[in-house]
């Protein structure tokens, strides 16, 4: 329990201080009997019972864990401590909690994904393969394709708006840009099925366009815009004040500024806001089963016929219901979860080069 | 750099702090013509977002119009939809099932959220070793960058065999209280499982916000809490908790508002009836979502159809941006209250 902290470690003036980390250390006894105790019931209960441990755990652990806090601290410590107990108890189950869900989605993701990869699978397409087709022929490489073309138009688009808007709420600071700063914080609330719709109504139903590569990208754009303003809002803002006054003293027009020194000083971060947008939306399924339809077989073109993308060939198979074609949703599910880590630890190393240089 | 920060405006009151990018230029005295065309294309594209917003509100009201002029206000109140007829004069849509099972999910998903986010921010600022609190920061943060399909999926073939062991519990125990009562022996696909996973994919947002207002509780205000001999509880309850309210209702909000919005995760975890409100019984396997409507519907659907869902997109799309609009206000509002 963490009741009790180890031993008080060297303070800098900066850090911040909290008051009830200064404990007496002299509680080891109830210490191991707040350890201990509550397992040991739970154990008891889990061996003498028929009862489900999960429900045991509910039912008998976490109340003899909390009541024995409660007790051990009031005899321990101090009476004024109890609230303390529970408190870290009751976080503790939450941090657990946590940490079980994610590892949950993670280790499903991964032990189930990595049996179905194969070079075929992340490079073969889907043409001729049915649900209960098996795995050592077809895949996701089409689908691969598609959402690397759909979030290149995606970023193509909303780079640019993003890092504008940025410009002018933080650089430019114009009348309006409390006003856009308002509009970007508004749009980060668009459901992703909304800017599907959208598109769909704008470009399809209208017949601008069919189902492709480009209004799958449009609808993209719409999700990907608020994350790169706001993340490129950050960055520009640490941009050192005096580049800037320097380059104003030499007489550079706003253009110049903005182009040859608050840009290229923040390009790193901009490239964060730009990885952050795209693990915005690389996974967003709803908004291309209306905007990009699917497809079977490789579609290069991005602005004619429908294209597939690896979250549409996830919903395509797990609605089959096949077992062979759930290891397939499970297996696209494994790439989609790699290229997202991959895009993140590009943004860490990045970021860590750019705080070192 | 925190990857959900970019989600939420956790400062809000910039233009009270010192800011480091003071506005150099006149508004109109741009020099040369090169610059006049820079700052014009910027400060069009700067307004791209309000275009995008106008844009959808048009597009989604004048194609969905039809629809919605025919059912009248009833659009929203009346629980039948009958689509894919030929004749389309006998077809009738009305959303009222998914409009509250909408809620219903939202609502369930918050309630199980926010006592684990507040709880985990509160174990991260003041109670967790600091390599602790570092490696759960990143863990929050991954749990925010897993993809909702991968958190369906997941939450389809994995969580809803567990979800279903713990509902048959609690039909078992408790079963006699009304919102827990189930007759059809099936406990899948049920508002309460969906409400688990829209949880969990909202705990994230909340705890980051929560985590972030926590963390700027004043040192003062912590050393007297000190002086006076308060514990860590106490501390937490009346200074802590107190100071960062305001922040934690604005991230709720913002969960609020990503939880009305989701659609895939929601369409493989929940059963969907379209012509009975199920108001209450939360384990039983029926349920609505405006979102995953759209997609069940849309494959097969007739032209007429196609309008009443983009007209559902419509009051979705208007619900979530009022939600985020109160959200952003109040993260804000208490962001300034901070700083006077």
């Amino acid at each position: 329990m963490t009741i009790v902290q180890e031993k008080p470690s060297e303070e800098t003036f900066k850090e911040p201080q909290y008051p009830w980390k200064k404990v007496n250390p002299s509680t080891s006894l109830a210490n191991s009997i707040i350890v201990l105790l509550p397992i040991s019931v739970f154990a008891l209960s889990f061996f003498l019972t028929d009862l489900p441990g999960a429900l045991l755990f509910i039912v008998v652990f976490l109340p003899v864990q909390i009541l024995v806090a409660i007790f051990a601290t009031f005899w321990g410590i101090s009476k004024k401590r109890v609230g303390d107990a529970v408190l870290s108890v009751l976080s503790l189950v939450a941090f657990s909690l946590v940490i079980a869900l994610m590892g949950s989605v993670l280790f499903s993701v991964f032990s189930r994904g990595l049996p179905a990869i194969s070079l075929s699978f992340v490079t073969q397409n889907n043409t001729y393969i049915s649900p209960t087709t098996v795995l050592d022929y077809g895949g996701v490489g089409h689908a691969l394709l598609g959402t690397l073309m759909v979030v290149a138009i995606g970023m193509i688009i909303s780079v640019p708006l993003g890092i504008a808007s940025a410009i002018y709420i933080t650089d430019m600071k114009g009348r309006l840009s409390g006003f856009v700063r308002f509009m970007v914080q508004a749009m980060s609330g668009v459901p992703s099925i909304v800017a599907g719709l959208f598109i769909l109504a704008a470009f399809i139903l209208s017949d601008v366009s069919g189902f492709s590569a480009l209004t799958g990208g449009l609808a993209y754009s719409i999700l990907m815009l608020p994350t790169v303003a706001r993340t490129a809002e950050e960055v520009l803002k640490l941009v050192p004040k005096d580049l800037r006054d320097a380059a104003i003293a030499l007489g550079s027009s706003r253009a110049r500024v903005i182009m040859k020194i608050v840009l290229p000083t923040a390009r790193t971060g901009i490239l964060t806001a730009v990885i952050l947008g795209v693990a915005r939306v690389i996974g967003e399924t709803a908004p291309l089963l209306l905007t990009t339809s699917n497809t079977n077989g490789t579609n290069l073109n991005p602005f004619v016929d429908a294209v597939s993308t690896i979250p549409v060939y996830i919903f395509q198979f797990l609605g089959s219901g096949y077992p062979t074609a759930i290891n397939r949703s499970w297996g696209a599910a494994f790439v989609l979860m790699t290229t997202v880590a991959i895009l993140f630890a590009i943004a860490r190393i990045v970021e860590r080069s750019t705080k070192k240089g | 750099m925190s990857t959900t920060n970019n989600l939420i405006d956790l400062e809000g009151a910039d233009h009270l702090s010192d800011s480091p990018t003071p506005r150099y230029f006149g508004r109109e005295k741009s020099r040369t013509r090169s610059d006049k065309a820079f700052s014009g294309s910027v400060v069009v594209a700067a307004l791209s977002s309000l275009f995008i917003l106008v844009a959808i509100l048009f597009y989604l009201a004048t194609s969905s119009w039809p629809a919605l002029q025919k059912e009248g206000f009833s659009f929203i109140t009346g629980t039948t939809w009958i689509g894919g007829l030929d004749d389309p004069s006998l077809q009738v849509f009305q959303i009222w099932p998914m409009l509250y099972g909408s809620f219903l999910n939202a609502l369930l998903a918050i309630i199980f959220a926010v006592p684990i986010s507040v709880l985990l921010a509160i174990f991260m600022v003041f109670i967790a070793p600091k390599k602790i609190a570092r490696a759960l920061t990143i863990v929050v943060d991954v749990l925010a960058a897993i993809p909702s399909g991968i958190i369906g999926i997941w939450g389809f073939l994995v969580f809803t065999p567990v979800a279903e062991g713990w509902a048959r519990l609690i039909h078992q125990y408790l079963g006699s209280i009304p919102i827990f009562v189930n007759n059809q022996d099936q406990f899948t696909r049920s508002p309460f499982i969906t409400a688990w996973v829209l949880g969990i994919m909202i705990v994230p947002i909340i705890t980051v916000v929560a985590r972030e207002v926590l963390a700027q509780t004043p040192q003062d205000l912590l050393d007297a809490a000190r002086g006076l001999g308060g514990s860590l509880w106490g501390t937490v309850r009346m200074v802590a908790l107190p100071h960062a309210r305001g922040g934690i209702v604005g991230g709720v909000m913002l969960g609020l508002g990503r939880a009305l919005g989701e659609t895939v995760a929601i369409y493989f975890v929940l059963n969907l009836i379209f012509e009975r409100v199920n108001y209450y019984r939360i384990l039983d396997p029926e349920g609505g979502s405006v979102a995953s409507m759209i997609i069940a519907k849309f494959g097969e659907a007739t032209p007429e159809e196609i309008q009443a869902l983009l007209g559902a997109g419509l009051v979705l799309f208007i619900l979530t941006l009022i939600v985020n609009l109160i959200a952003n206000w109040i993260v804000a509002r208490s962001a300034r209250e901070r700083l006077a």
